[in-house]
């Protein structure tokens, strides 16, 4: 098995979906206005 | 031992690349998208110093158009295509942000209506695509593609069923093609047929996100018209994409008593695999939003962290929009992604006018 098989075969049980890695952030965000590290966003 | 070091290696540089190709792109959207920004700020404050009559145009299609123009004439070098593909990262985060603007109660109202509305919708658009597709003589697959397109998710359900029925890339390069080039007409037809039938904001957003197929369209159509209509176009557009593991489970288990697609084995997994997880953070924020978790203010910062989201979607659905390219995929399954969407959004119109007469929107 060649290295890029393997790291993409290990890689692929931790991979997330693209929803996923959106929801992710989106809630990282969230966070950071909720604990006040982003207090203000301007618009 | 070497081998081992060259996966981890591999495992290592692989991330930290991926995350540098998309930096040119993301900029690129975020350019486009503030300069939308700025245009609607400073188009309209010159055209009124200067006592022109100029319509209020707002950031929304500006990104859209910018973006259009630099897609259909220059094009977009390959060095920020992977960024630019980034534009639907961008919505999935912003529509779990927009999730705080609502709170619980309203989405199980407006859900509630929405889920028969995208129900009927759903039924109708699929059985008025599979029989245009046999009128039309396309191929099988291909159908089955314009139809789940049509009727659920656009660009998102085409691929999810590609994979479950096994059907051709030439297929769903049509059908995509199809669905992104009736999205781009959609943004600009649907705003102009809603204010000339005077819908109010919650008609056209519940017709927005009926109607038009590809959740980016959807949310841009709605915001076009108005922010009320934004948001409720979103909550529809979530409602029907919520449905796409069902849609695409009675395809794959059809397409495999055929003997042309493999058999699903584990049903759960399966629906869970394809279902949207963008729509579970929008309720998982809008609970934490009804419990007061998050104060005025900040409900305020995320909604406003959510509109810059969406200007990257919006410039990157311009982006992304290149006619030429459209019109290489060939005729006949524009023609009936064409006339199915035009039949589409006439049903699409007339249940939401049913229902607004109903609950005297």
């Amino acid at each position: 098995m060649s290295a890029e098989a393997v790291g993409a075969k290990t890689g692929s049980r931790w991979k997330l979906s693209l929803d996923t890695w959106a929801v992710l952030v989106a809630f990282l965000l969230a966070l950071l206005v909720r604990t006040g590290v982003f207090k203000h966003v301007p618009w | 031992m070497a081998d081992v070091l060259t996966v981890r290696q591999v495992q290592q540089v692989r991330p930290a690349l991926r995350f540098l190709r998309v930096i040119p792109g993301v900029l690129l959207l975020a350019g486009v998208g503030y300069a939308g920004k700025l245009l609607e700020q400073n188009v309209g404050a010159f055209a009124k110093a200067h006592h022109w009559t100029f319509p209020n145009i707002e950031y929304v299609l500006w990104a859209i158009v910018l973006g259009l123009l630099i897609s259909n004439t220059v094009g977009v070098p390959e060095i920020f295509r992977t960024g630019v593909a980034t534009y639907e990262f961008w919505l999935k985060a912003g529509i779990v942000l927009l999730g705080s603007r609502f709170l619980l109660g309203d989405i199980l109202k407006l859900g509630g209506v929405s889920l028969v509305l995208v129900a009927i919708e759903i039924a109708g658009s699929l059985a008025f695509m599979t029989f245009l597709g046999r009128l039309f003589k396309l191929k099988p697959k291909l159908t089955t593609l314009l139809a789940v397109g049509s009727a659920v998710c656009g660009v998102s359900a085409i691929i999810a069923t590609k994979g479950a029925i096994e059907a051709d890339d030439e297929d769903s390069s049509f059908s995509i093609a199809a669905i992104l080039a009736l999205g781009a007409l959609a943004l600009f037809t649907f705003p102009l047929i809603g204010h000339a039938l005077h819908l109010s904001d919650r008609a056209y957003g519940l017709w927005a996100g009926l109607g038009v197929d590809n959740t980016a369209e959807a949310t841009a159509a709605g915001a076009l018209y108005s922010d009320a209509a934004g948001k409720l176009a979103v909550l529809v557009k979530s409602t029907r994409n919520a449905m796409i593991g069902f849609v695409v489970l009675a395809y794959a288990i059809y397409w495999a008593s055929k003997g042309q697609a493999q058999e699903v084995g584990n049903k759960a997994k399966f629906l869970w695999q394809k279902f949207p997880k963008f729509v579970l953070g929008f309720l998982l924020i809008s609970v934490l939003a009804t419990y007061h978790f998050f104060n005025k203010d900040q409900v305020g910062a995320l909604a406003n962290l959510s509109r810059w989201a969406f200007l990257l979607t919006f410039a990157g659905v311009g982006l992304r929009t290149n006619f030429s390219e459209m019109r290489k995929q060939g005729l006949r399954p524009f023609a009936v992604g064409a006339i199915g969407e035009v039949v589409i959004a006439g049903f699409t119109l007339a249940l939401v006018y049913g229902a607004s007469k109903i609950f005297g929107w």
